[in-house]
């Protein structure tokens, strides 16, 4: 049914008979219909993707501001200076700062807990199991912005449950008490949000690449004195790491453009402390009316973030060739 | 369930590490919920019962009083219609459009045919958000700004690589022999389209458009730019209740539940598509 399951493309070779008039007619036809049914998708793609992607770069060397907009007028041209103001500036070197540290920080955990997550789903009982895949699918079909929602409710300085629960323990208190005055408590909420609702696809896409690992090798191993990190870092893990590869790229893309936690989190006017590239690019541009301004930063996250692309396109491109 | 132990290593497994791994697992289900569960516990607890120092771990008035005064909100029936009208022209149009592109992939070998391939699976890297500046000014021109169908054509440039992808997969799944074999009992190309790929693939229509309404409904940042309050869905919804007027946290948990039913079921409905469609074939690749 998928494209895992799909038989390899062996076409017998066609007899070769000499190319006659029609033969050739057909063989142009079988080029140009696929051009004409994939036309759509590349126009579309075109002109709401490239298009603004090239729109962007121009306005990158422009200076767009509010007038610009209003009145239609073609922006003035400035050459690097966006570039060179962002480059220079210091608060936009923190927000880099930011979002790459939060990216490998939240990255790790979440990979490392997923991995931990779906090595423990082979070993409990089936029910348990069951109940491990249910709690993490409802997670996972909850809209990010729910979810957001819900930790902005369960860390509410004055009614959130988190700040009772952790006034319960003796010694401890927590009444009232504000999690996003200091922006390590508030970027571990934010990290714990995104790492909680980023376990359930990592969790069970890597325990489905576990059923791929033979049970016998394992076995095998076993009786033979591996211990179990052995098993794991010569077996296990050497059989997972295309799929690892994978799902590791695709968090970091994800968190690298984090938006909606922190913009719900801080009621759509995240601080100076809890911006990350995306919501900085989007406040100058939107908030500020600085659109070039905007654009330039977007394309710096674009280029950084291609750096992370290559290797998923590369995989992905992997997968396309066989079928 | 005795199909999941198949593969379950059993040689040297101690009673203890059993118990211990299933305690753990049972109390990560517990934690993984517990965020989920305070916001319907919320959604039913009478306002004052919300506004305690004291929570309550199950309302001790259960009530539908948030759900009726969400779904009494001004915009909130406004925004469900919009949201609604907006995701069916955006998944409509992209399983058109992507169904050919995916017949093509799938069913042709031709010159361009991987630069093709490169070219959606490239785009859908793109960050959306970082287009938003330019796509913002480029509806404005064409007066597409506050439109359900501007914010319906950039949704649908966001559902069309995942459309083409996935149903390129469900495409390939077919064998060809059906196809060679009606082409030899006389069936035009259009014909095998017709009475061959399109029904069997079906199910796979089905599943890609659930994943399409789901990301069109979740979106919220790109409609929140381009259309004022009136022609918001309802995550725009959520987002703008909980800035204007203070947080009402029983609404505004009892509108969050309503707005994920569908998702919720939907996604519960395809999950199984939706691991494979992003990692398909990777452990083989």
């Amino acid at each position: 049914m998928y494209a895992v399951d799909s038989p390899p493309e062996t076409q017998p070779a066609p007899p070769k008979p000499q190319p006659t008039h029609r033969a050739r007619r057909r063989n142009r036809s079988e080029t140009r219909v696929p051009w004409l049914l994939s036309l759509p998708t590349l126009l579309i793609l075109a002109a709401l993707l490239a298009y603004p992607l090239y729109r962007m770069i121009v306005l990158s060397f422009q200076n767009m501001r509010l007038r610009e907009l209003i009145t239609g007028l073609t922006p003035p041209w400035v050459g690097f200076e966006q570039y060179t103001k962002a480059l220079g500036d210091g608060v936009f070197w923190g927000v880099v700062a930011r979002t790459a540290a939060f990216t490998v920080v939240s990255v790790t955990v979440s990979v490392l807990l997923g991995l931990s997550i779906a090595l423990l789903m082979r070993r409990v009982h089936a029910k348990v199991r069951i109940f491990m895949m249910i709690a993490m699918m409802f997670v996972w079909a909850l809209p990010q912005l729910v979810a957001a929602q819900a930790f902005r409710w369960l860390t509410d300085s004055d009614f959130g449950v988190l700040n009772y629960l952790i006034d319960k323990i003796p010694g401890v208190d927590f009444a009232n008490h504000s999690w996003f005055v200091n922006p390590w408590e508030g970027w571990a909420v934010i990290t714990a949000l995104v790492v909680w609702a980023g376990i359930p696809f990592l969790a069970i896409s890597l325990s489905a690449g576990l059923t791929q690992v033979p049970k016998e090798l394992l076995e095998a191993a076993t009786v033979d004195g591996a211990s179990s990190w052995q098993s794991l870092r010569n077996i296990t893990l050497p059989i997972l790491k295309p799929l690892l590869t994978i799902v590791t790229t695709l968090s970091v893309i994800w968190n690298f453009g984090l938006f909606t936690q922190n913009w719900a989190l801080r009621d759509g006017h995240p601080e100076p402390v809890y911006q990350t590239l995306s919501t900085f690019s989007y406040t100058q541009a939107f908030g500020q009316s600085r659109y070039s301004y905007g654009s330039a930063i977007a394309v710096i996250t674009v280029v950084l973030m291609f750096g992370v692309m290559v290797f998923y396109i590369r995989q992905m491109f992997k997968i396309g060739e066989v079928d | 369930m005795a199909r999941h132990d198949e593969g379950v290593v059993t040689v040297g497994r101690s009673r203890t590490g059993t118990f211990f791994a299933n305690t753990t697992g049972i109390v990560f289900g517990l934690v993984m919920l517990f965020p989920v569960y305070w916001v319907l516990n919320t959604a039913f607890k009478p306002d004052s019962e919300v506004r305690s120092f004291t929570p309550t771990f199950l309302p001790a008035n259960p009530t539908l009083d948030n759900f009726k005064s969400a779904l009494g909100e001004e915009l909130f029936i406004p925004a469900m219609i919009n949201g609604l009208i907006i995701t069916a022209m955006a998944v409509a149009a992209a399983l058109v459009v992507g169904f050919l592109a995916a017949l093509a992939i799938a069913r042709f070998q031709f010159y361009g045919r991987k630069a093709i391939i490169l070219v959606v699976l490239a785009v859908q890297l793109v960050p959306f958000l970082a287009l938003l500046i330019p796509l913002f000014l480029m509806m404005q021109r064409a007066q597409l700004t506050n439109s359900l169908v501007g914010v319906a054509l950039v949704y649908l440039v966001l559902l069309l690589p995942y459309t083409v992808w996935t149903l390129r997969g469900f495409i390939s799944g077919i064998p060809r022999e059906l196809d060679e074999a009606a082409m030899i009992d006389g069936c035009s190309r259009p014909q095998v389209f017709w009475r061959i790929i399109l029904p069997l693939t079906g199910p796979g229509l089905v599943a890609t458009s659930v994943y399409g309404f789901i990301q069109a409904w979740n979106e919220f940042i790109i409609i929140n730019t381009l259309n004022s309050p009136e022609k918001q869905n309802l995550m725009a919804w959520l987002l703008y209740n909980q800035t204007e007027r203070g947080t009402a946290w029983g609404p505004l948990m009892a509108g969050a539940i309503i707005t994920s039913i569908p998702v919720v079921v939907f996604f519960l409905l395809i999950q199984r598509n939706i691991a494979t469609g992003l990692t398909a074939g990777a452990v083989k690749g």
